[in-house]
């Protein structure tokens, strides 16, 4: 049953994502970008034009191109159906391989400030619900819809000029380690899991140093959401028929406590899909501020070269993420609440 | 005889208080509508122009008295610059007041036409349900799943970094919360009883779709308008500060962050932060208003 | 001895922008195995009252003032963990809504067993052994199987069931019932409360039983309570309370039992043919399903001119879809439904609206079936506007007319719904529905959700406004009280299908078919001196309705019927008429069997 369930979201996701990478496709060779005079200068020579476009394979019909892409022509080139998101059109190198590069810089900046904002969000979420309408959960509300609306790239720049130029506790927003360390083998991606692995612990604490400023930042604004959510989602359950029933019955208060929570838990769930999208709309500007070359970084510097084929993976990788996400979500949610999986 | 039995009012003791929140926001987003309209043009600069004083610190705050005595007694030899001015010599506080006309203009322009269109097709989506208007949702679904940034990011730079085209940019990523929004609305009011009561007095299915229906559907909509104003202002001052949003010297305030982020880190920090000061009020009184009119709806209902 | 006396209760809700008092000074007591009715309109305090004598008051209200004494001691005085041993283990209580107090995330035997654990040395096992031994106390079939259930798999009358059995089960000195079987069907309700009766007869503890039901307090209390603008304002043994009310609200109540003795309407001389179903049918398909639920079957039914017909039966007998087929909200499967002659089952969409001024509808919720975004004058001008063009003066001058028939103050017109009272919009529906001076009226019950003082006063102005204007009623209800007092006819529906069809005075004087039987002896008549619990009524059916969907094979009530044999078990069952003019579906009855 559970596992039908899944066979069919990922089914559907398929689909989706199919669906998603043609419009996609189509969609940046309509607006009117021109991908080879960016590559080749306003001021080449047409033969040095043409020589480009064919080169880029945009010579040829829309319809070639997508059935190249697709991988329906493996003879002339890979395609998604030999598991080949493309080469890249910038520095020639192949997608997969850039985006496998730089993903995990990403992964590693929303997994931690994500931590972060959880470990302070949650308990000020519910401190707020537990004293409602007091002078504390005000204060606490007002600063989850500041945090909330506020530009993340002004913030990491502000805490560089207070912690870097005025305090001097933090390292310059110039990458993941100094420009002067050598980086460690790349195995996972991931900087403090490869310095581990490297058995560097200097490195390491380099590495969790750089990352400082951004985790701050990116924990800042998603503690906002975060806390609203805690909140709200407590103060419901608080306020809730069978949690008052509860205490009518004298249950301890400890297990009125659980009751309260696992209600609060269930509806947080939709909710973190949601942040997610909102987390890497934020990681995309923190990484360009520090330079920390993630897959943020990747897909501005793929827009503004319409790079096409890692504007396309970019899109494919990043979807694909997501509807996993939800799916996880979604299984856990019917784990904590039977109504959902009814 | 007037009968008002029934779940009766309690007699309320004491009467509603101001309701400050709103007020905050509701000044805010005043004072940023008015500069959007006369803020080019009450600078003491012209904000596209720059002038030949570079990188100049604002006054301290110990001198500010003296300048702005020194200001009105017409004694200083140019008007002084409030903010500074930046490493090309623009002063700062024109640009950062004729801002708005830009952020706020996209803004607006880009919430109005996703409501617009959110409004139309949710209304259709939640009234006539078939596979047409499924694959709808569908398609608003796996758009709403995409990071909203980097969706309006390829789309600007492709389509070219016009303000049209972020307009357009940011509409197309904000008409699926439209569409969800009142569709989910349409589909509780349409089952409610004045729906039945209408059509059993033989109105018209398109009366009752528009008359009764849609305005009863639209306020979460228009409710959601104000975080959506908010958010698109960030969005595209975003959009700036990666290079793929309006072009120099067009004075927006994402831009003039962005021109003063290598600065900051060289100590000359009031290119970037007074931009960022005014972003971060008029999003935060946006964000306030759109939950001041969200609990005055909750509490109606 | 007293087992709970309290004094000068004040419970004070504080939003942001107002202050209200539900509960202003309210103080009485309740003796040990005492059954006590606390009566009083929606909104009177009841409910926060009977939860603040556990200490607790719902978010954001707080008690502010008084003393709740048990046995002796204060609870509102007590340290949390002593109140908490209190609660539950001597006070028990349930709640109206009963589903929604049941953690819908938890089985309901783990609930029950937490339950009896916080108050209980116990182990996990023997906490699961107790609940299942309360489900089967409270008569819950199969209890092993259901204390795995969820609550949302649970119906109304279960999920109450299963609230009873976790307030019982460490046996209180005092049950507090808000408002029990508020969301549940008339035969149900009997046999909830009988049961609850019964089971507390055992436990030994006393109840305060809250309710706005006469008929509750009549059949099952000792004693009654009146709780207005927050204060007692009536205590008195039930006889007296019945036979001699005190407070002005309690005779207001209790006027239209007083008033109407036993007399029923006057039965029409006229021809019963203005509007007729043929064998009325209607399906609804299932979503990725072949099956339907059949919500009404071949029901045929007659009405005079200037006649009221009563439709009753429980929810999910299909009552209200026929009101529905016969104003064509929905459209039949099959069958013919006749208007002044004209066959509209199939009319033309122009026809039909033609002939919908002159047949309207009433809805049970008046909150919902007002837009609340139109002026009452606009919403009483629509009908106008839609079958004519009238000018402004027309329409305001027909809006008051409507107003005044209603008894209702023309100044309203310029006010829209939100801040009107229940009562005060049903009214409104009245004068809209009548607006186009209609010769036929559905009433989808129009009074269920009403407090019984402005239920009386709504009966009353049907009853004038029937008469006055000669206007054809379908009065929808389960409500056999204002059936009785409203309608010439009635016609008793089970599971889709009309089982006996009379004058009311034939029916409810001496019901054939077991099942109008049932509803009759299950229906809670206010009448104190012939309580239930004093002449012990066995139950009438076994179990719950079934599903629409899966339908019994021959008789629809052979399931639960106690003469059910195995030819009703077999046989589909016809109307048929009786020497005396009624129609009955029950093959035992015509052969005068039972």
């Amino acid at each position: 049953m559970l596992w039908r369930y899944i066979a069919k979201r990922l089914l559907i996701g398929v689909v989706q994502l199919f669906g998603l990478i043609i419009a996609v496709f189509f969609l940046i060779r309509l607006l009117p970008a021109d991908p080879v005079s960016r590559l080749v200068g306003m001021n080449a020579s047409e033969e040095a034009y043409a020589q480009a476009a064919a080169q880029l394979g945009l010579d040829q019909p829309v319809m070639t191109q997508l059935a190249q892409y697709l991988g329906l022509q493996p003879d002339v080139q890979p395609g998604l159906l030999q598991g080949s998101l493309g080469i890249s059109w910038v520095t020639n190198t192949p997608v997969l391989t850039e985006i496998g590069s730089y993903l995990p810089v990403t992964l590693e900046l929303i997994t931690l400030a994500f931590i972060v904002a959880l470990l302070v969000a949650v308990p000020v979420g519910m401190f707020g619900a537990l004293n409602p309408g007091g002078r504390a959960d005000k204060g606490v509300f007002l600063y989850s819809l500041f945090a909330g609306s506020q530009p993340e790239f002004w913030w990491g720049l502000l805490f560089v000029y207070v912690f870097y130029y005025q305090l001097g506790v933090a390292p310059p927003p110039l990458g993941r380690l100094s420009p002067m360390t050598n980086p460690p083998d790349f195995v996972t991606g991931v900087m403090l899991v490869d310095t581990l692995i490297a058995g560097s612990i200097p490195k390491f604490l380099e590495a969790l140093h750089h990352l400082m400023l951004p985790v701050l930042t990116l924990a800042f604004i998603l503690s906002g959401p975060i806390i609203k959510m805690v909140r709200q989602n407590m103060l419901r359950a608080l306020q809730s028929d069978f949690v008052l029933y509860a205490n009518c019955i004298g249950l301890p208060k400890k297990r009125v406590a659980r009751y309260a929570l696992r209600a609060a838990m269930a509806p947080s769930m939709t909710l973190i899909g949601i942040l997610y999208g909102f987390m890497l709309s934020g990681a995309v500007l923190v990484e360009s501020v520090f330079s920390l070359g993630g897959i943020g970084q990747y897909s501005i510097r793929s827009v503004l070269a319409f790079d096409y084929p890692a504007i396309q993976g970019v899109v494919l990788v990043i979807t694909a993420i997501s509807l996993l996400v939800y799916l996880i979500l979604d299984l856990v949610h019917a784990a904590i609440d039977p109504r959902i999986a009814h | 005889m007037t009968d008002l039995s029934g779940p009766s009012d309690l007699p309320p003791l004491a009467v509603r208080k101001r309701d400050g929140l709103l007020t905050f926001g509701v000044t805010i987003v005043t004072v940023v509508c008015i500069l959007a309209v006369i803020g080019p043009y009450i600078g003491p600069y012209d904000p596209t122009l720059t002038t030949p004083r570079v990188a100049v610190p604002p006054p301290g705050l110990l001198e500010i008295p003296g300048t702005f005595i020194g200001w009105l007694s017409g004694t200083l030899e140019y008007p002084p610059h409030w903010m500074g001015t930046d490493a090309s010599g623009y002063d700062i506080f024109s640009r950062v007041i004729a801002a708005p006309r830009t952020d706020l203009a996209i803004a607006l322009a880009a919430n109005a036409l996703s409501l617009i269109l959110g409004v139309f097709f949710g209304l259709i989506a939640g009234y006539y349900r078939n596979w047409g208007t499924e694959f709808m949702m569908r398609v608003s679904d796996v758009m709403q799943s995409f990071p909203v940034f980097i969706s309006a990011m390829v789309l600007v730079a492709l389509a070219g970094r016009s303000t049209t085209n972020i307009v357009i940019a940011l509409a197309f990523v904000y008409v699926p919360i439209y569409i969800r929004l009142t569709r989910a609305e349409v589909l509780s009011q349409k089952s409610r009883g004045f729906v039945e009561a209408a059509r059993a007095l033989g109105q018209p299915e398109l009366t009752i779709a528009l008359r009764h229906v849609l305005p009863n559907s639209m306020t979460p909509a228009l409710i959601q308008s104000s975080v959506t104003i908010g958010f698109a202002i960030l969005l595209t001052a975003g959009l700036s500060f990666v290079g793929a949003g309006v072009r120099p010297p067009t004075p927006e305030w994402g831009l003039m962050i962005s021109t003063g982020a290598n600065q900051i880190i060289l100590g000359e920090w009031w290119p970037s932060v007074f931009p960022g000061i005014a972003i971060s009020l008029t999003v935060f009184g946006f964000a306030v208003l759109g939950n001041a009119l969200e609990r005055r709806y909750e509490e109606g209902q | 001895m007293t087992l709970l006396t309290v004094r000068n209760l004040q419970v004070t809700y504080r939003s942001e922008t107002a202050v209200s008092r539900p509960v202003d000074g309210a103080s009485f007591t309740i003796n040990p195995r005492e059954v006590v009715g606390l009566v009083g309109d929606a909104g009177s305090g009841k409910s926060t009252a009977a939860l603040a004598l556990l200490g607790l008051a719902r978010a954001p209200g707080a008690i502010t003032g008084g003393a709740v004494i048990f046995e002796g001691r204060d609870l509102l005085k007590l340290p949390d963990d002593e109140v908490r041993a209190i609660r539950g283990r001597d006070i028990g209580i349930i709640v109206q809504n009963p589903r929604a107090a049941l953690n819908p995330m938890l089985r309901v035997g783990t609930q029950i067993g937490n339950a009896y654990k916080a108050h209980n040395p116990a182990t996990e096992a023997q906490a699961r052994k107790q609940a299942v031994d309360m489900l089967r106390m409270v008569g819950i079939n199969d209890p092993e199987r259901r204390v795995e259930a969820f609550a949302h798999e649970l119906s109304g009358g279960m999920a109450q069931r299963a609230l009873i059995a976790m307030a019982l089960s460490s046996k209180p000195k005092l049950l507090i019932a808000d408002e029990p079987t508020s969301g549940l069907d008339v035969t149900i309700q009997a046999q909830f409360l009988d049961e609850m009766w019964q089971t507390v007869q055992s436990t030994g503890s006393a109840i305060l039983l809250v309710t706005q039901e006469l008929g509750v307090i009549a059949n099952y209390c000792d004693r009654v309570l009146v709780l207005h603008d927050g204060r007692i304002v009536e205590d008195a043994p039930v006889r007296d309370f019945f036979a001699n009310p005190q407070h002005p609200y309690s005779q207001d109540v209790l006027r239209l039992f007083r008033e109407r003795g036993g007399e029923y309407p006057a039965q029409i001389t006229g021809p019963r043919d203005f509007l007729k179903t043929d064998a009325l049918t209607k399906h609804f398909p299932l979503r990725n399903s072949k099956k339907v639920v059949q919500a009404v079957d071949k029901v045929t039914l007659t009405i005079g001119r200037a006649e009221a017909v009563g439709l009753v039966g429980e929810s999910g007998s299909g009552k209200t879809t026929v009101g529905r087929c016969l104003l064509r909200l929905v459209d039949a499967t099959s069958g013919k439904i006749t208007f002044d002659g004209t066959d509209i089952t199939a009319l033309p969409p122009a026809d039909m609206r033609k002939i919908r001024s002159r047949m309207q509808i009433v809805f049970q919720d008046p909150y919902d079936s007002l837009n609340p975004r139109w002026t009452i004058e606009d919403l009483l001008a629509e009908p106008l506007r839609v079958h004519g063009t009238p000018d402004k003066a027309t329409v305001r001058a027909k809006a008051t007319a409507a107003l005044n028939l209603v008894d209702l103050d023309p100044a309203l017109l310029d006010r829209k719904p939100r801040g009107l009272g229940a009562s005060t919009l049903q009214r409104v529906n009245i004068a809209r529905a009548l607006i186009l001076d209609p010769e036929f009226v559905v009433l989808d019950e129009p009074t269920s959700v009403l407090a019984p003082r402005a239920r009386n006063g709504l009966i009353a102005l049907l009853a004038k406004l029937q008469k006055d204007l000669g206007i054809s009623f379908l009065f929808i209800s389960h409500d056999l009280t204002t059936v009785r007092y409203l309608c010439q006819r009635v016609a008793v529906m089970y599971l889709g299908q009309i089982v006996e069809e009379g004058t009311v005075e034939q029916v409810f004087s001496t019901p054939r078919h077991p099942y109008s039987a049932a509803l009759l002896s299950a229906h809670l008549f206010p009448d104190p001196t012939h309580r239930r619990v004093d002449h012990p009524v066995p139950a009438a059916l076994q179990g719950e309705i079934p599903s629409p969907i899966d339908v019994p094979k021959g008789c629809y009530l052979s399931s639960r019927c106690p003469h059910a044999t195995d030819t009703c078990r077999a046989t589909a069952q016809t109307l048929t008429s009786l020497p005396d003019g009624r129609q009955v579906r029950c093959m035992r009855v015509v052969n005068g069997e039972i």
